[in-house]
């Protein structure tokens, strides 16, 4: 987990990482390949990305869900309707949101569709930014339960405790540079 | 039947009505004097010297002159939708003079060559006036065109990120709009060709008409015409964005904020 004040860098490091960001020193390793024009298209496959704010990038919860469905790389792995309830149900939001228009649904709701596609996407790596910061205490243990799976790699930028209890190595940034890393809560 | 000459006393007649809207925006308050007089000046003078050079261009009727002509519209008008469109000229000067160079010579030589078949192809009566409208109408098309891309793509980086990380090539994430931007460089041409002749009567018919031609003629002639200036501008456009992606964006496709000029 990435943690610091505002403006620390720990967004831009997301960004970094999946290419979006440019570095003027250093480079970026990604299963130990250089993170290059090339390879960035892999990394970007096998990663999903949910902001603090997302995008869902269509009219309809159930056209947000499918979205990435249309793109060449994921056509032929088009979710059944089941496949969408479930995922949905895991996240703590009912089938009838699938009707629902995109622009109606709040911030907490949006960031679990957001949530819900990188799922149904079935990534390995998930960076997550403030993804909680919008959901009630019952909304966010699903999200955690849903992300402890160990299958699951998870790289997160988050304020909140619960959510700093739960992972493996905690960075700490303050005005772009790492000052601290801890381990299951030891330094 | 000849066009009715306009004397030199008549012609003074004519800027004479100017006086009139003149006194009017006084009257309320707008002072335009200046801009007013400044753009009366500049249509006379730029109108006199095209009328001296259009009248030693027909006179000699040259190819290669005539082709010299077009040429310097296209360049102009590459510079003048690029600047327009707030994109720097160094960077998109080559993609978007091959989009509207190839678009209006194509569609300037099929109505030539094909449709009107003159003489000769290089007929300067035809190709100049031609060439320039199509490539007139074409200008503003390139012009909304570039310019909503761009914004859309600047105002919605973050979907556009988004699409990018859901997967999409950089075609992929960029072709809402793409196709936003050409549905809003060719819809006003759509539109005038829908209410054509109810509204309005086109430019070239009303000047076909008082130049002497039957109704008939001007009306195929500016059929003709639009159904070039639709297809020229649609094909600019399209070849226009599509060469601008590969200059906009850096290997990992994220906008180069280097290629806009910012205001």
């Amino acid at each position: 987990m990435l943690c610091g004040k505002s403006g620390s860098g720990k967004s831009s490091i997301l960004r970094t990482l999946l290419g979006l960001h440019p570095i003027k020193s250093g480079a970026v390793y990604f299963q130990e390949q250089p993170l290059t024009p090339s390879s960035v298209q892999t990394v970007r496959s096998c990663t999903a990305y949910i902001g603090q704010e997302p995008m869902l990038g269509a009219e309809s919860v159930r056209e947000a869900l499918l979205l990435p469905f249309q793109f060449k790389t994921h056509r032929d792995h088009k979710p059944t309707e089941a496949q969408l309830i479930e995922v949905l149900q895991r996240l703590h939001l009912s089938a009838d949101i699938l009707r629902q228009e995109s622009s109606r649904i709040s911030g907490g709701e949006k960031q679990r569709i957001a949530l819900a596609r990188g799922l149904l996407l079935g990534k390995k790596l998930y960076l997550l930014d403030e993804v909680t910061s919008a959901l009630d205490a019952e909304s966010k243990q699903a999200v955690f339960d849903v992300f402890s799976d160990p299958q699951l790699t998870v790289l997160s930028v988050a304020h909140d405790p619960e959510w700093l209890e739960r992972c493996g190595i905690v960075f700490e940034l303050e005005a772009g540079r790492l000052t601290q890393v801890k381990r299951n809560g030891n330094t | 039947m000849e066009t009715l000459d306009i004397a030199l006393p008549r012609m003074a007649l004519l800027y004479g009505l100017c006086l009139l809207p003149w006194f009017l925006l006084w009257l309320i308050g707008l002072r335009l004097s200046r801009d007013i007089g400044i753009s009366i000046l500049r249509m006379s003078i730029q109108l006199t010297l095209v009328g001296i050079y259009l009248k030693m261009l027909f006179d000699l009727n040259h190819p290669w002159l005539n082709g010299l002509w077009i040429l310097v519209m296209l360049l102009v008008a590459d510079l003048s939708i690029l600047r327009r469109a707030g994109l720097k000229a160094r960077y998109f000067a080559l993609a978007t003079f091959t989009a509207i160079a190839s678009s209006i010579l194509f569609s300037t030589a099929y109505l030539v060559i094909l449709v009107i078949q003159p003489t000769h192809f290089y007929d300067a009566r035809y190709i100049v006036p031609l060439a320039g409208m199509i490539l007139g109408n074409c200008l503003q098309g390139n012009v909304i065109a570039l310019e909503r891309f761009y914004s859309a793509l600047r105002k919605n980086e973050n979907e556009y990120a988004t699409f990018l990380m859901l997967g999409a090539t950089r075609w992929e994430a960029v072709l809402p709009y793409f196709r936003e931007a050409v549905k809003a460089a060719i819809n006003p041409t759509i539109a005038g060709m829908a209410t054509m002749g109810l509204v309005s009567l086109p430019g070239m018919m009303t000047g076909q008409i008082l130049g002497g031609s039957e109704p008939w003629l001007a009306v195929k002639y500016q059929i003709a015409i639009m159904i070039c200036i639709f297809t020229s501008t649609t094909i600019a456009c399209i070849i226009n964005l599509k060469l601008s992606l590969n200059i906009a964006f850096n290997e990992f496709d994220v906008l180069r904020d280097e290629v806009i000029d910012k205001p």
